[in-house]
């Protein structure tokens, strides 16, 4: 092929492709007048946002809403690399939990000042207190999330009210080739339940960690009793979980309202709340995250962006995606009718009540790595609670320094 | 030696005070852009400071606010210890702030008297980027709180100044070869430049002004320059080949390499950098105040780093030799097919690989311990203890990596001419000894720069021990670039670390390639 | 080892054979697996084994293809462009650079060659992670993020320093005289590059472009650090994102995995004869 044709080929052929990288980055980048809206759903969640987006779109045509989905691991980081360089979303729906981090970097907008008391009181006072941080307000709660006890109603007659016969179940169980319980037994907030059954916290009330005490040892201990005694898996991931619960080999499994999306068509189920510690006589309490709506301290259009917001959390909203995507919104109104008779969401309301709410304070983003190691390491025998939860502590401590 | 023509000394004067002066009317821009930015800031600060003080003794402010008031204390709702309502009075009026069709400017006044009860009196540049300013001073009813317009656009450049330096620098330039004293003419040419550069940039701008001018003399003095300009000339056709290539690699490699490097002297916690020198550096070298055992001390991963990489190595070059030298056999049937098989794990992606490979580990139910059920052995918790979940780093890496040193082996064995085996077989070597005394030796040459660039492939391998063991047992088996990763995005952004974390590798990585590059040239030297 | 015509033992013969099958069934066990969770039903692997799957279904395959995005159009075929796109680009501005670059290098003697020439090799030791932030904060500088332009800038850069060594290596190899002859003739070093040493270097040029394709189409750290918009992901990083740490489509992954890897192994066993020559080339010659 003669160098010419090979050029005027290769210009060609970049040509077209310039071209099509272009119309491929989108031509919608500028944003012009519309709010941008981050989130990080999938499934029923996501169709019931976008179900709310369209209504306000088709509604206010002079400010629309454009949807960004951003796939939930890398979620945060892009907020906290995105918003400093101008480039973030003008709202975004996240766990309330990063809150505390993301004011100290000074990324969130406080929004208490647009908010009076008709429109606080639509919301029940946890979830909306989980939004707050050092005397102010940085967003509206869309809904609420918490492990409860999934049970298969084929294998199991009566869930287990205390833990005691948690354990009493697991003979019969294993016999058949049954783990009686599955759920990720390593990862601080499947354990959590355990850890604020026996009285012990993760953070105090004034932020600070509060690891290696008694208490928390006695869960970590309990947790391997667990796994020794063939109560719950020994290596189950998030995915896992799913997998044995749908194929009938775990009775039940502690999880969240995501779940649902992860149990296939044929499987007889039902939501309830975790037992009581038999230890303590407390409840197993899991971490309440409420994810809510939270607006960019670089937002363009702030009037617009909290009339979005103030629409998305609003009660029509909480109706649809409450129906649509059996969210456990934390609008009263939503219970008015029909919802409140679910036994999905009356499942997790009812154990909302035995809730604590997750630490949003920046010290407990260092917290989780840490304690799964100790976890990881006290339920493989490698170490005794106390040793592991004492190191634990100390890495915390470590990362938390400020220089110098 | 090539003789060129003499050139007239004031075109090489101009040349060489031209080419420098360049270099420091980029620096001086740059400063004056940034002392410009910083006085436009104060005066902004100031203004609104002034404006602040107007509005606490009842006066109108000099220059228009786009908001201004005292603020009164704030009064919580019952139960709502976060919604706080306030009030603002501006001459005789009060009126409340707040609510949700309030105006944006009312929320200026409400965020700065929120920021007032949290941290006494204050002014700052707002932080959505207008270039407004806000101010909140103490009176006895509340802090007066006041909020500038948007400024214009600050003063341009300023194109007369730098047109007038640059005549004047040629002037002095020109005269100065005209004299017959062309390198003082150069020098003082671009000295001048260090009277703007003191007033942009201080003393330190100005000295640097003046090591550039001198230096420049100096080089042209000694015919520095001239002999640089007349290599690039000479070379220009080399230079301009090279040019795209090079141009990419300085702005798309070198230049975030040398941010790399420098972030590594900061420290970043909750979006602020400050700089703390070598600290950085001291704390990871010091293992973090750490026992070597434990998994954040430095020096133990970067003993499974080494761990991990010879392991590797070793195994892709004995596993990728011996199949090589199988293919190799003459009487093979259907190598074709061997070796389209083989070269799989390459072809496929490595996470994927890698996620494949974890679910193969996974400790209930995975593919490796149905096997070894089936097998009759017990399954293994692969990802609890540091032997096992390195062993199953290394099974997935080895998997993906063979194929390579395979396929160099392969190359090298095929180019070893024919006739040096079929002369030591009539000299009566033994298979072995073929093998030993031809076979390996041609090998080595083909290897050394593979076994190079696969063991730095592989110390640099994130995506199998993030993806695999993900650092299980406790970070125990992670290297020191998935650590580095850590440091950014799981221990609190702290990039400044991560960073010197990244210089350290890259470091050992030069001592490996030097050390590595020499040894392999000495053997090629017999 | 290698024996002429004549035949090799037993036991030779066999220890070759078993060694080639073992090898063989280790590197195609996994490919197996992820074959089989492609075409059967559930979104975890199944608590088998086996590479055989007890039940077929085109479900997780229907499923990606079809995904719809919110505007309605085909997701997937979105995805794919995508990647396609970024790794043609990739792969012309990653050879048009070197191709220049390694010529330069190999052909001229100028001052400054060998400090290029280690430079491209030591950059190739770069960490990504020490990049990553300042590579971020540049393309956002030059407004290219969240952009495939600004990935094939990245990726083009990366893939530089090897495709240089081994064109380098093919032009060292090249027969000076024809060269020689062409200059005396007068044509200038421009027509020489064009019309000879490029020809020539054909088999060069392959490696590098497979190279730098494969490096793109593979590439998925700087794609999903680059990249917010879920529309504008690259296959790689759609796939990784099936199966995060709180919820994992396997089966929809393996669809994936397949559909992603096919390209590029068929891409490599065409060019895979070129493969071996050049990597030697380059490495002995280097």
């Amino acid at each position: 092929m003669s160098p010419r044709v090979l050029a005027s080929l290769a210009a060609a052929g970049m040509c077209t492709l310039a071209l099509a990288a272009t119309a491929l980055s989108g031509c919608a980048q500028g944003g012009g007048e519309a709010v941008t809206l981050w989130h990080a759903y999938g499934g029923d969640e996501r169709a019931a946002l976008e179900d709310v987006v369209a209504t306000w779109n088709h509604d206010h045509p002079e400010r629309t809403v454009r949807l960004v989905a951003v796939p939930y691991d890398a979620f945060a980081d892009k907020i906290t690399s995105a918003i400093p360089n101008g480039n973030g979303p003008d709202l975004f729906v996240y766990p309330h939990d990063r809150i505390g981090d993301w004011v100290a970097s000074g990324l969130l907008e406080p929004i208490e000042f647009w908010i009076d008391e008709p429109t606080a009181t639509r919301y029940a006072r946890a979830p909306l207190a989980a939004m707050a941080y050092r005397g102010s307000l940085w967003g509206l709660p869309l809904a609420m999330k918490s492990l409860a006890l999934y049970v298969r109603t084929d294998l199991v007659a009566t869930p287990p009210r205390t833990t005691d016969e948690l354990f009493a179940m697991a003979p019969a169980l294993r016999a058949r080739g049954v783990f009686p319980l599955a759920y990720p037994v390593d990862d601080l907030y499947g354990h959590a339940p355990w850890l604020h059954g026996f009285g012990g916290q993760t953070l105090d009330d004034d932020g600070a960690a509060r690891i290696a005490t008694p208490e928390a040892a006695a869960a970590a201990a309990f947790a391997r009793d667990l796994v020794v005694r063939g109560v719950v898996p020994r290596d189950a991931d998030a995915a896992l979980t799913a997998t044995l619960f749908n194929e009938g080999k775990a009775a039940m499994a502690m999880s969240g309202p995501w779940f649902q999306g992860d149990i296939e068509d044929g499987v007889p189920w039902r939501v309830t709340t975790l037992p009581v510690v038999s230890a303590t006589g407390r409840a197993a309490a899991p971490f309440l995250g409420a994810d809510g709506v939270l607006m960019s301290a670089r937002a363009r259009d702030k009037d617009a962006a909290i009339a979005v917001m103030l629409a998305l959390a609003g009660d029509a909203s909480a109706t649809v995606r409450a129906t649509r995507a059996r969210q456990l919104v934390p609008n009263r109104a939503a219970y008015d009718g029909a919802l409140a008779a679910d036994p999905v969401l009356s499942g997790f309301r009812g154990q909302l009540e035995q809730t604590v709410s997750m630490p949003a304070v920046p010290l407990m983003r260092s917290v989780w790595t840490p304690y799964k190691n100790a976890l990881a390491s006290v339920v493989a025998g490698a170490a005794s609670p106390a040793d592991a939860l004492d190191r634990a502590a100390g890495e915390i401590r470590a990362y938390g320094e400020a220089p110098r | 030696m090539i003789v060129s023509p003499p050139r007239p000394p004031v075109r090489a004067a101009l040349r060489d005070a031209g080419v420098a002066a360049l270099l420091v009317w980029v620096v001086l821009m740059a400063a004056f852009v940034r002392a410009r930015n910083r006085d436009f800031a104060a005066r902004e600060l100031a203004r609104a400071e002034a404006a602040a003080q107007a509005v606490a003794r009842d006066e109108a402010p000099l220059h228009p606010t786009a908001a201004a008031g005292v603020v009164r204390p704030a009064t919580a709702i019952a139960g709502y210890p976060y919604l706080k309502r306030r009030k603002v009075v501006r001459g005789k009026v009060e009126r409340p702030l707040g609510g949700p069709s309030a105006p944006a400017a009312d929320k200026l006044l409400y965020d700065a008297a929120a920021r007032f009860d949290a941290a006494g009196p204050f002014a700052a540049l707002l932080p959505d980027g207008s270039g407004r300013a806000v101010a909140a001073v103490a009176t006895r009813r509340g802090p007066a709180i006041a909020v500038t317009v948007e400024p214009g656009a600050p003063r341009g450049l300023p194109w007369l100044v730098v047109i007038g330096l640059v005549g004047l620098g040629a002037v002095l330039a020109a005269a100065g070869a005209v004299a017959g004293r062309s390198a003082l003419g150069v020098g003082v040419s671009v000295a001048v430049l260090g009277l703007p550069a003191w007033t942009w940039g201080g003393p330190l701008l100005a000295g640097f002004a003046l090591v550039v001018a001198l230096a420049t003399m100096l080089a042209h003095a000694r015919g520095a320059t001239e002999r640089l300009a007349a290599g690039l000339v000479a070379h220009r056709v080399a230079l301009s080949f090279l040019a795209p290539a090079a141009i990419a690699m300085i702005v798309l490699v070198l230049i975030p390499f040398v941010v790399g490097l420098g972030i590594g002297f900061y420290d970043h916690q909750h979006g602020s950098w400050t700089c703390v020198g070598l600290d950085n550096f001291g704390r990871i070298l010091a293992g973090n105040g750490r026992a070597f055992d434990d998994p954040l001390n430095f020096w133990f991963i970067l003993g499974v780093t080494v761990l991990w990489t010879g392991a590797n190595v070793v195994l892709h070059v004995a596993i990728g030799t011996a199949l090589a030298l199988a293919l190799h056999q003459r009487w093979l049937v259907g190598r074709g097919v061997w070796r389209v098989l083989l070269i799989v794990p390459w072809a496929i992606p490595n996470y994927i690989t890698a996620l494949i490979w974890k679910g193969m580990f996974q400790g209930e139910y995975g593919a490796i311990n149905s096997l070894l059920e089936g097998f009759g052995l017990d399954g293994v918790s692969w990802f609890s203890s540091w032997a096992t979940a390195f062993a199953a780093n290394v099974a997935t890496n080895t998997w993906l990596g063979f194929p390579f040193m395979m396929v160099v082996a392969l190359g090298a064995l095929e180019s070893i001419p024919r006739d040096l085996y079929e002369a030591a077989e009539v000299d009566g070597a033994s298979a072995w000894q073929r093998l030993t005394h031809i076979t390996l030796p041609h090998l080595r040459p083909a290897l050394g720069p593979a076994v190079i660039l696969g063991s730095i492939w592989t110390f640099n391998m994130f995506n199998v021990i993030f993806l695999v063991s993900g650092g299980k047992p406790g970070g125990a088996t992670d290297i020191l670039v998935t650590d580095a990763y850590r440091w950014a995005f799981e221990r609190g952004e702290r990039y400044g670390m991560a960073a010197a974390m990244g210089t350290i590798i890259f470091l050992i990585l030069l001592l490996w390639t030097v050390f590595g590059t020499r040894v392999t040239r000495k053997e090629r030297e017999p | 080892m290698t024996a002429s015509a004549r035949r090799p033992r037993v036991w030779a013969m066999i220890a070759v054979y078993a060694a080639l099958a073992v090898a063989t069934a280790t590197v195609l066990y996994p490919v197996l697996l992820v074959v089989k969770k492609a075409f059967e039903p559930g979104r975890q692997f199944a608590l088998s084994a086996s590479p055989i799957p007890d039940d077929v279904t085109l479900d997780h395959v229907r499923a990606l293809l079809g995904a719809r995005g919110p505007d309605g159009e085909l997701a997937f075929v979105r995805h794919a462009l995508a990647s396609v796109v970024v790794a043609l680009a990739t792969t012309v501005v990653g050879i048009a650079l070197a191709c220049t670059a390694a010529y330069a290098l190999s052909r001229f003697r100028f001052p400054g060659r060998r400090t290029a020439l280690t430079t491209f090799l030591v950059v190739q030791m770069f960490p990504a992670s020490l990049l990553l932030l300042p590579l971020y904060v540049l393309l956002h500088r030059l407004g290219l993020l969240n952009s495939l332009t600004g990935l094939v800038l990245v990726y083009s850069t990366t893939a530089i320093p090897f495709c240089v060594w081994t064109l380098k290596g093919y032009f060292d190899g090249l027969p000076r005289e024809l060269l020689e002859a062409a200059r005396v003739d007068g044509a200038g070093p421009a027509r020489i590059f064009f019309t000879i040493v490029l020809p020539l270097a054909r088999p060069g040029i392959a490696v590098t472009a497979l190279f730098s394709f494969m490096t793109a189409w593979n590439e998925f750290i700087m794609a999903s650090t680059f990249l917010t918009d879920e529309g504008k992901y690259t296959l790689p990083v759609l796939l990784q994102s099936s199966v995060g740490q709180f919820s994992a489509d396997w089966g929809r992954f393996a669809a994936g995995a397949i559909v992603t890897s096919v390209p590029v192994m068929i891409l490599f066993y065409v060019l895979q004869k070129y493969l071996v020559g050049g990597l030697t080339a380059g490495a002995v010659k280097g």
